[in-house]
This record gives structure tokens, C-alpha cells and sequence, in this order.
């Protein structure tokens, strides 16, 4: 029996040893805290999928840290008039089976974006249904006319990746929606992708297995035209769970794990084999309230009218909360209180905001002030799997707004469930969570807070019904404005009245955490994707 | 005429009504349930939790349920601190500042309602589905005897989880999630017992003597066949109660606001690694002692029930 043991204890030994040192070669295991649904980077527009994209495939434009677009596949464009714009591609540039790109490849990815029967979140439809036409004068040049004026049109493609024609039979594709564009096979499903034949891209890494659930294996693409990653191989292994994905680094199954919880930092501080990097992200978890509705499913008031319609209530909401006492006992300082929807630093957002007040005896006042001295009753929903702590953050946004009177039950669920009902506009108060990316301020205020336009691709999320005509003319305005000193004026304009009428509540920003092993070093990003061509080894 | 109706006035007849009554055999086995000492701490354990569970708004430092009665500025303090206004919380906060201790007590409180709600539930509509099944045969019987198949022919927390899904959460919900997935156990139970003593002669006399179906059914076949259910019924609060803290655990369960034991150690779970261990381990431990003393007792009282044995 004894003997078995030390056997059986050499052999965890061993495997250690060798796991160790394998590690150390040209391999990086990454433990991510949310799993991709496809690789098909059309599919769905979700933080997972669009940073496994960004490793298999390139973009025109590609965004900065301040979210600016810079060359990537495109070496310069121009804005020819208000609604013509003209990108010039490299010429050097071979798609990971050999093929070489040019303008084609691009045209045949806008129609694909369009033709994509299996997509669910629309990534990139918003901008390529805007077009008019789309012109190639020589296979290095492309010339898009769009029906709306649109500002931002580099930093919009920047999310859209490229794919390459090879992947379906075609004769020579041109922009013509109405017909297939020149393609004469099946259009790409999700499947083509996820088994690897359709995911042939211009990225760093090309895929060498998608096992849903288990672990996405990547190698890297020899014939990639920038600076060649550190790493031959890199295995994503989605672990969920806080607890396990952090003992799988410390026990060094992983190399870098997404988002350690921040209570647990101490145990990788206080360890020299582990460092971790902490960035404030552009995240805003924020309350969204049922406005439009006179008459709200989970909202139990004594004259049956709904509170969230009176000014006073909203800003008693936000006052009730004590954002720096959640920052600090709830995310362990690893966020910062939001004033405004967007980071003071971004693109439109108002440079030196007022500090939304904490002040609860003020909260009570403005309640009896509004008709409701005794409070209201309301259920509040949020994820529980989705943001950062965010049952406990919503659970103290319930003790707080109980303590002023209003009386919060709270009703925490997955996020499948949670995001299907709120879209079907079934809660009267909830807590959602968005990353802002391109346009800056406009990124929020165009999907969440304007009065919904199917039309005009706005308002796509504004799922408590706010409609404010004078809110939605400046945003309107702001997003169709070229000259972006003009623009930035409006966006601020716009986010002042934002946050003056209160249709949402801001909480806190994310700040986005990644723990990794000794002698690797990653810079972190605004944008929380985890990018392993940009973690590093440590040259010392 | 009188001759045949006398007999109907008698709802009495002797062999029937003996094993409710306090009899030499009920004195020796309640005795031998008393005896053993593990049974009598676990005894002892059930009365003191029933209690508690009882007088808790006199006994809990705090209401875990009333947010306003918690700060989460108090939240993750370690068994023994002291929160600003001088309580102690003995067995520490949880991730929002409430105590530990009151949250325990509720949670068990909880907990044992869930239970024996659920298997009170669960045995009313067993025994009458597993008594009609087993008096009426023929097509009831068998339209009966299959869907319990049915019911336990699915792994009971899968479906509790998919009705769940379905219903939303709550105690009423969860208790109602609950028997739909253990009444088929005692149908089952009732209508193998209801069978043999069906056949006997008691129950042949009782007929003869024109008795109804449903009184036949219900005041002499029930009487003698319940022993087992009520075995089966004390194991069937602990598997309760083990299933509400799963789907708690799971996140499916009770509301986040009004923690259960299995909530509880759910919560804590994400907290091991931090080094806040008191937030499962304490509401691990309360349930342990809890099932482990109702699992206890009744497999004395089977044991105890069981002619073989005795």
C-alpha cells in the first residue's frame, strides 16, 4: 500500500517535472474565464469570439489603445467626400493556405457578412448594411460609397475581419447583394468554420482545433505579414470557475489565466513564481430601468403608477447607492465609481465629471417628494455568470436602494437566460454591462440609450423604452458628424444629458485583471481581450 | 335488517386499529430507539435545530433576510470581529456582511421546512396514487404504475433543475420541485404494501361485510400498510433537504437574498481560494449534523419496525 503510494506520488512528480518544462518551450496555455461559441468571427458579436478572431484573422484597420484606427491591412485611407471612402491594401499579404490576398477577398467578406444565415449577434452588419456600393479601380484598392455619412468608417471596420474567397467557389465577386456577388457555391456556415476548413485567415496564429468546451488549439502562421509572435502553439482552455482556473495556474497547468478574482490576488502577490497585471477596462456596469411602460411587470407601487417615470425617483436610485463602498468592499478596488457612461479619457466623454453623490438621507426626501414617502416595491434582475461579481454587486445594489425604502428583491440568473428575457423587454429593472469600442461616447449612447430605430441600426438595447426626442436629435447629430471637434461637442452634449436624465444609472468600470506565470509579461487592454501575440516573454 | 347494518356502526374492528394504539410491541420499539446513544444525540440534535427554528426571531442577533439589517462594509470579517456598533458575529460575514450564525440558523430553518413540507406532500399524494393503484387494478393500476416508471426513470435533480428553469426560484417552488420528483417513491412503496394486505382476511371480512372500496381502502388497508412509507418518509427529509441545498448550491434554488444551507456553502465557494473559508464551512457543517442526525434516526426506526428484526 505504501509502496503504491510514493509510486503514485513519483508519478505526480514526474508529470509536474515534465508539464513544467514543457511549458517553458515554445507553447502558451491560456485559462480564459469565458468561452468562445464559434470561430466563425461573424457569428456573434461577444468579447470571447471577436478575441479569438483577432488571432486567426486581420482587419483593415486595427484599433490602438485610445481606440484610434491604425493600418493593418489597409496601408492608408481617405475620406474622398462625406459618403465615399478609399482604402488602399498592402500587396505582401498571403492568407495562412497559401493564397495571396487583394481587394477580392475583402468584397467577398462584406457579402458574406450579409449573407450569413447562421449569424445571431450581427458582427459587422451595421456597418456593411450602410453601404451603397462597393468598387475595386485595381486589386489593391477599395472604394466604398455609403448611403448614411459615417465618421468612423476605419475605426467600425476595425471589427470587422477579413476572410479569405478561397473558401467558396465563386466567379469574379463584385458587391452585388441581389446577386450572390459573384459566389456560385454554398455560403461558409458556422460549422465550415468551427471544423477548421473556413477559418482560413491573415492573423498571427492559424486554428488547428476548436473542441467546444474543452480547448481551442492554435499555431502560429509562418507566413503572418507583422512581427512574428513568441509562441509557436497556444491552447485556450476555458475554465469558468474563479477557483479552479486559479489553482490551474498556480499549480502551473496554465501559463496565463483571464481575470483572476481580485480577492484572490493576495495569494499571487504574495508568490514570486506569479505576477499579475490589472487594467482599467472600458466596461460600465450600469442599471437599466423600464421607463417607458406606464404599467411595469415587477414594479408594485400603492397607486399602481410607475415610479422609474418621475426624475426625482431616478436620482434618489442613484444617490441611495454607495458606488465607492461597492469598488472597494465588493470589487477589492479593482474598478473605479462612473460618473458618465464611458471613461472621463475616451472619445466624447465629458473630461471632469461631478461625482454622482452618495447621500441617502437626501434619497428618502427626494422619495416622499416624488409621492412615494413609504418607498415602492420593485424585483431587480442581473447575471450572475456574467460580469464581474455580479451577484454581489446586485445584491448590494439591493441593500441599498432597501435601505432608502425602496424595497429590492433581487432575482440573479445565468446569462442565456437573463439576456433572452431582457430582450424580450420582461424586467422592469436590471443590471447590464457594456464595453464601449468604437465611436467612444457614441458606442453606449447609439445602442442603449436613443430611442429605438430598427431602420437606423440604433437603440438596438434600449430595452427599458427611455425616449427622449431632445437626447435623441444630439446623438442623432453626432454620429452623422464628419468634423470630429464637432463631433466630441455633441457626444459630450449628449452624455451630459445622459447622465443629468438618468435613463440609466452608471455603478463602477470594470478594471480587467490577468494573472501569469513568472517571466511573461502582458500589458493589458481596454478592451479586455486577451491577445497571445501580445503577451511577451520577460527580457531581463 | 338490523343484523346486517350493526356491524357498519362498528368502525372499529380490533385487528385494524391495533398498531396505531400504544401497545407492548410500540413501548419496545421506541424504547430500543432510545437507547442507542448515537440516536439519542441525533435525537437530541433534531429537537434542539426544531426549536431554534422555532424561537429564531428571538434567538438570531440578526434578521439575515432584511437587508437593511447588514452592511456590506461589515462583509468577509472572520468568525469572532466585532462590527462597528459593537456586535460579534461568532462565526464571521459573508460576501455582503451578514452574519453567519443568524444566516445558519435561518438557513436550517429553511432547510427542515423545505423537508418536511416537501415529504408531507410527497407522501399524501404517494400513498393515494399507490393505494387506488393497488385497490382499483386493472387500467388504473397500470396507467399509474407507469408514469411513477416514468418519474423515476429520470434523475430526480435533472428534473427538479428543468422545473426549475421553467417555474423561476423560491421556497414554495422549490418544495413544489421536490415532490414532483419523490412522490413516485412511495406510490411505489404504498402500492407493494397495499397488495399483500390486500389479499389478506381482514380485508376479505371487511368486504363481506359490505363495506365501500373507499373505506376499506382508506381505513384498513392504509392503517397496515403505512410502516414502510413512514420508514421510507424519514430517509426521504434528509434526500429532501440534500436536494434543496443541491439546486441551491446549483443556483436555482432559493433567491440570493434569503440564503439556504446550500446557498450558503455556494456562496463561500467562490471565497475558498481568498481564504475566507467560514462561509462554507460553517453552513457545511450545520448541514452535515442536520442529515446525518435525520438519517440516523431513521434508519433506527427501520430497524425498529422491522417484525424480522425484532
Amino acid at each position: 500500500m505504501n509502496h503504491n503510494k510514493t509510486q503514485a506520488c513519483a508519478v505526480i512528480a514526474l508529470t509536474a517535472a515534465l508539464g513544467a518544462t514543457s511549458v517553458s518551450a515554445q507553447e502558451l496555455i491560456i485559462g480564459l474565464s469565458s468561452e468562445p461559441t464559434a470561430v466563425d468571427p461573424h457569428y456573434h458579436d461577444l468579447t470571447p469570439n471577436n478575441q479569438l478572431g483577432m488571432h486567426i484573422y486581420s482587419m483593415l484597420a486595427t484599433p490602438d489603445a485610445n481606440l484610434i484606427a491604425q493600418p493593418e491591412l489597409a496601408t492608408s485611407w481617405e475620406a474622398e467626400d462625406d459618403n465615399t471612402w478609399v482604402f488602399k491594401l498592402r500587396d505582401d499579404v498571403t492568407f495562412s493556405d497559401g493564397t495571396p490576398f487583394d481587394a477580392s477577398d475583402v468584397v467577398f467578406t462584406f457579402c458574406r457578412v450579409m449573407n450569413n444565415e447562421s449569424a445571431i449577434g450581427s458582427t459587422g452588419s451595421s456597418v456593411v448594411s450602410n453601404f451603397e456600393s462597393v468598387e475595386t479601380p485595381d486589386p489593391y484598392t477599395v472604394r466604398i460609397k455609403t448611403k448614411e455619412v459615417e465618421p468612423i468608417m476605419p475605426e467600425m471596420l476595425a471589427g470587422v475581419p477579413i476572410l479569405s474567397d478561397s473558401i467558396v467557389e465563386h466567379d469574379e465577386i463584385n458587391f452585388d447583394l441581389e446577386n450572390d456577388c459573384g459566389v456560385t457555391g454554398t455560403w461558409p456556415s458556422i460549422d465550415d468554420f468551427n471544423v477548421g476548413d473556413a477559418a482560413i485567415g491573415t492573423g498571427p496564429f492559424k486554428l488547428e482545433k476548436f473542441s467546444k468546451g474543452a480547448e481551442i488549439t492554435l499555431s502560429r502562421n509562418e507566413s503572418y505579414f507583422g512581427p512574428k509572435p513568441d509562441w509557436e502553439a497556444v491552447t485556450f482552455v476555458p475554465v469558468p470557475s474563479d477557483g479552479p482556473r486559479l489553482a490551474g495556474l498556480l499549480s502551473g497547468d496554465y501559463d496565463v489565466i483571464e481575470s483572476p478574482a481580485a480577492r484572490d490576488l493576495s495569494q499571487i502577490k504574495s508568490n514570486d513564481a506569479f505576477d499579475y497585471v490589472s487594467t482599467p477596462s472600458n466596461r460600465v456596469i450600469f442599471l437599466q430601468l423600464d421607463i417607458g411602460r406606464a404599467d411595469s411587470p415587477f414594479i408594485t407601487t400603492e397607486d399602481g403608477s410607475n415610479p422609474f417615470q418621475d426624475l426625482r425617483v431616478r436620482q434618489a436610485m442613484s444617490m441611495a447607492i454607495d458606488r465607492e463602498a461597492i469598488v472597494a468592499r465588493i470589487m477589492d478596488g479593482l474598478a473605479s465609481p462612473a460618473n458618465q457612461f464611458i471613461p472621463d479619457e475616451m472619445f466624447g466623454a465629458i473630461p471632469q465629471p461631478a461625482t454622482l453623490e452618495y447621500n441617502p438621507e437626501k434619497a428618502k426626501e427626494l422619495l416622499a417628494e416624488a409621492g412615494y414617502p413609504d418607498g415602492f416595491k420593485v424585483t431587480f434582475h442581473a447575471t450572475n455568470d456574467r460580469y464581474i461579481n455580479d451577484s454581489q454587486i446586485a445584491q448590494a445594489v439591493a441593500q441599498f436602494l432597501t435601505r432608502v425604502g425602496i424595497e429590492t428583491e433581487l432575482d440573479a440568473m445565468t446569462r442565456s437566460m437573463f439576456f433572452s428575457r431582457r430582450s424580450g423587454r420582461e424586467f422592469s429593472f436590471s443590471m447590464g454591462g457594456w464595453g464601449s469600442s468604437e465611436g467612444g461616447a457614441a458606442s453606449f449612447l447609439r445602442q442603449y440609450a436613443v430611442t429605438t430605430d430598427d431602420a437606423r441600426g440604433v437603440g438596438g438595447s434600449n430595452y427599458g423604452g427611455w425616449s427622449d426626442p431632445e437626447f435623441d436629435a444630439v446623438v442623432l447629430e453626432a454620429i452623422s458628424t464628419v468634423d470630429e471637434a464637432k463631433r466630441s461637442e455633441l457626444l459630450q452634449e449628449a452624455e451630459q444629458m445622459a447622465v443629468d436624465k438618468l435613463g440609466f444609472i452608471p455603478l463602477h468600470f470594470e478594471s480587467t485583471v490577468w494573472a501569469f506565470r513568472e517571466g511573461l509579461n502582458y500589458d493589458g487592454r481596454a478592451d479586455q481581450f486577451t491577445l497571445a501575440y501580445q503577451i511577451k516573454r520577460d527580457t531581463e | 335488517m338490523d343484523s346486517i347494518r350493526s356491524p357498519r356502526k362498528d368502525d372499529e374492528p380490533v385487528a385494524v386499529r391495533q398498531p396505531l394504539t400504544d401497545t407492548p410491541q410500540r413501548r419496545a420499539m421506541l424504547g430500543k430507539l432510545k437507547r442507542r446513544p448515537s440516536v439519542k444525540a441525533s435525537l437530541i440534535a433534531l429537537l434542539v435545530i426544531t426549536l431554534t427554528g422555532l424561537c429564531l426571531p428571538f434567538l438570531a442577533q440578526q434578521d439575515p433576510y432584511d437587508l437593511t439589517a447588514f452592511s456590506v462594509m461589515d462583509n468577509r470579517l472572520p468568525p469572532m470581529s466585532e462590527s462597528f456598533d459593537g456586535m460579534v458575529f461568532w462565526l464571521g460575514t459573508d460576501g455582503q456582511g451578514r452574519d453567519m450564525l443568524s444566516a445558519i440558523l435561518y438557513g436550517m430553518r429553511i432547510s427542515l421546512l423545505v423537508g418536511l413540507v416537501s415529504t408531507a406532500l410527497a407522501l399524501i399524494i404517494g400513498v393515494s396514487v399507490g393505494l387506488v393503484a393497488a385497490v382499483l387494478g386493472g387500467r388504473i393500476e397500470a396507467m399509474l404504475m407507469r408514469l411513477v416508471d416514468f418519474v423515476l426513470g429520470f434523475p430526480s435533480i435533472l428534473v427538479a433543475l428543468v422545473l426549475l428553469a421553467m417555474i423561476g426560484r423560491g421556497v414554495d417552488k422549490v418544495i413544489l420541485a421536490i415532490v414532483m420528483v419523490q412522490w413516485a417513491n412511495y406510490a411505489r412503496i404504498m402500492r407493494s404494501s397495499a397488495l399483500s394486505e390486500r389479499r389478506k382476511e381482514y380485508v376479505e371480512a371487511a368486504h363481506n361485510l359490505g363495506f365501500g372500496t373507499g373505506r376499506v381502502m382508506f381505513r384498513h388497508i392504509m392503517p397496515n400498510s403505512l410502516s414502510a412509507v413512514l420508514v421510507l418518509a424519514t430517509v426521504q427529509i434528509a434526500s429532501a433537504i440534500t436536494l434543496e441545498a443541491t439546486l441551491s448550491f446549483l443556483g436555482v434554488g432559493v433567491p440570493v437574498t434569503e440564503p439556504s444551507l446550500g446557498l450558503l456553502v455556494a456562496n463561500g465557494f467562490d471565497y475558498l481560494m481568498s481564504g475566507a473559508y467560514w462561509i462554507s464551512f460553517y453552513p457545511g457543517i450545520a448541514l452535515l449534523i442536520l442529515i446525518f442526525s435525520l438519517n440516523l434516526v431513521g434508519d433506527r426506526l427501520r430497524t425498529a419496525l422491522d417484525p424480522k428484526r425484532s
